[in-house]
């Protein structure tokens, strides 16, 4: 690729519902495994239409940024190539050709004069609706059982790479232009509280009891009070807040590309704890019980005790287990196992119990020639 | 050795092209013309010495042919009397060739730095952030606008740039390609005259705008580099019949041509 780039690839998380792992392959598939036998349930293969100079019109894998969702039988998941897709689960597992209406399957946008931006943040569900952010700067929402446009609202920002977080009738995105966008769920439309910074927002944002917390380009963490003006806190990292927090009992718990893990107090923006892995952090770290599970880009995952009293703002984590691979896919954690999708392109689950890999499953299927 | 060459090249190059974006009014496209203005002020002598190191070569080629007909037959004779030539007249063959080898360095980096601050993928965003310094100017210029003018910096080129990069290669290609009396020599040169500008305007259509837009005022900023140290169009404006000889050469290649013995 010129200049050292990379092309687009994604990075899909795994998402886990009765004992079903569904994630996004880097080549394009949406695949379901049983947890239990590790069994491939069914797979999906997305292809994008790919012109060229080559004789008649090919078409190559998409890209998956997003984390499939699951409602009921469908599985919703967003590409890179702008299509938004509700499989069904049953239809998938015989192989029908998709769409299958009768099952509830559909795609978004219908036809390619509707086209939208290409997908990176994951898809948001409520009661009735979708909600997805695109490269075109725009939030749509779909109808959630048969995938008809609710609304488009107007363009927030160049481009939307981040995923929406709904709450009530409120629809909340952060921008890269430094924007935080309060839209109505029924029209769309901008609500009066926007918040305005000098400097962009990269990460999604996280909302919790009534505070937005993303990270920004200046390297700090933003704790914003919807309705307010200025941010109530901001708390510096050494390099951007790429990955949204999570957040529990008042504790903020931020990756950070400097390789650091934050916890700070949700009130006040003061620093509880830090743990340097040695490797920028991409991926949303975890909750499960006390316990905090953390990937590193290099490969390495570490849990921590959150109960722990920490020793001068350091926590020492209680477990530390290395795969041999990049992380950027969302973790996802599930009775007591953590599941990650590496980049290359194997499921992992952990058994942060013991400590180790569980198992792991190649997603790559082999062309039989 | 990657690590090395983002250090001291592709990190203060990419980071300097950020923090103009910031100065020059958030506008991405201001700072790829300004970047790539300064790159080539400051390349300025080198660019020089090798303009002047051509003209002096382009204005041996009467003597050159007329050597070349003379040991048509002898080929090693033919070299050591050009090398001879070469000698007396104070020329280096290889003179024009060394400071196009230190530029490409420079020329690469600017070129990867355009790529990757456009950060087309999420993957290449993800890429930047490694490669930033933590200052204010280069983190508030986030996030870079990829419009400019009518472009969209971060999607392909469109046929008007396309025609503008064609262009204006073609006229800096021309002002320097010396006419041959030789008609396969003519028609080689010829064809790379057309060849070279339509491959780049073919990639203008393929890579983003933004590095078309760098390719575009780097001709431009040549043309009139060469404008200014020749004091004419040079070639572009004589016909392949012509005489091969530089259209107001530059005083150190009229000297130097002054300077060449007649050959006996």
């Amino acid at each position: 690729m010129p200049g050292g780039t990379q092309p687009a690839q994604g990075w899909s998380g795994t998402v886990a519902e009765d004992g079903v792992l569904y994630v996004g392959s880097m080549d394009g598939r949406v695949t379901a495994v049983n947890s239990s036998t590790r069994n491939l349930e069914w797979s999906y293969t997305i292809a994008s239409p790919s012109g060229g100079a080559s004789c008649g019109q090919t078409s190559i894998p998409a890209a998956i940024y997003s984390t499939p969702a699951v409602d009921g039988d469908l599985v919703y998941i967003g590409t890179y190539n702008g299509e938004v897709l509700a499989l069904s689960t049953s239809a998938r597992s015989q192989e029908l050709p998709f769409p299958q209406i009768g099952s509830g399957e559909w795609l978004y946008p219908r036809t390619k004069f509707e086209a939208i931006g290409g997908i990176v943040g994951s898809l948001t569900i409520d009661e009735n609706a979708i909600y997805v952010a695109s490269s075109n700067g725009r939030v749509y929402s779909l109808d959630k059982e048969f995938g008809d446009l609710n609304w488009e609202s107007d363009v927030l920002s160049e481009k939307l790479w981040t995923s929406p977080v709904v709450e009530g009738n409120v629809v909340y995105v952060s921008t890269f232009d430094g924007h935080i966008y309060t839209l109505s769920t029924e029209t769309g439309k901008k609500l009066p509280w926007t918040f305005e910074s000098d400097v962009g927002f990269v990460s999604s944002p996280v909302l919790y009891t009534n505070t937005i917390f993303v990270g920004s380009f200046d390297c700090y963490l933003y704790a914003v009070k919807v309705g307010g003006d200025k941010p109530l806190w901001k708390f510096p990292g050494g390099r951007w807040f790429w990955a949204a927090p999570v957040i529990r009992d008042g504790i903020v718990y931020a990756g950070c590309l400097d390789g650091k893990v934050y916890a700070i107090e949700a009130d006040s923006g003061d620093e509880l704890w830090e743990f340097d892995t040695g490797s920028p952090i991409v991926s949303s770290p975890v909750l499960m019980d006390d316990l905090l599970v953390v990937a590193s880009e290099s490969g390495d995952v570490y849990v921590f005790d959150t109960s722990a009293k920490p020793e001068d703002k350091q926590l020492i984590p209680v477990k530390a287990i290395s795969i041999d691979a990049l992380i950027r896919g969302s973790l996802c954690a599930h009775e007591g196992m953590v599941y990650i999708r590496t980049q290359d392109n194997c499921l992992y689950a952990l058994d942060i119990e013991k400590g180790g890999i569980s198992w792991e499953l190649p997603l790559t299927i082999k062309q039989e020639s | 050795m990657a690590d090395l060459w983002s250090l001291i090249i592709l990190n203060p190059m990419l980071n300097g092209l950020i923090a103009l974006s910031n100065v020059l009014f958030s506008s991405f496209g201001l700072a790829i013309i300004a970047l790539t203005i300064i790159v080539r002020v400051i390349l300025l002598p080198l660019t020089m010495r090798q303009l002047n190191s051509t003209k002096a070569m382009q204005s041996m080629q009467p003597k050159i042919q007329e050597l070349q007909k003379k040991y048509a037959k002898n080929k090693e004779k033919l070299q050591q009397e050009m090398m001879k030539l070469y000698k007396e007249a104070g020329i280096n063959p290889l003179g024009c060739i060394w400071p196009m080898l230190v530029q490409f360095p420079v020329w690469i980096a600017l070129y990867q730095s355009i790529m990757r601050a456009l950060a087309t993928t999420p993957e290449n965003l993800l890429d930047l952030s490694y490669h930033l310094y933590s200052w204010q100017v280069v983190s508030q210029a986030f996030p870079l606008s990829s419009q400019f003018l009518w472009l969209n910096l971060g999607g392909h080129g469109d046929f008007i740039l396309a025609i503008i990069v064609g262009a204006t290669m073609w006229v800096q290609q021309k002002m320097t390609t010396a006419p041959s009396l030789d008609p396969r020599q003519q028609s080689t040169s010829s064809m790379m005259l057309l060849m070279m500008p339509l491959m780049f305007a073919m990639f203008t259509m393929m890579f983003p705008s933004g590095l078309a837009l760098f390719w575009a005022v780097s001709n431009v900023i040549g043309i009139g580099v060469q404008y200014f140290i020749t004091g004419s169009w040079g070639y572009l404006r004589s016909s392949p019949a012509a005489q091969p000889a530089p259209a107001g050469g530059s005083k150190l290649a009229q000297r130097k041509s002054q300077a060449s013995p007649k050959i006996k």
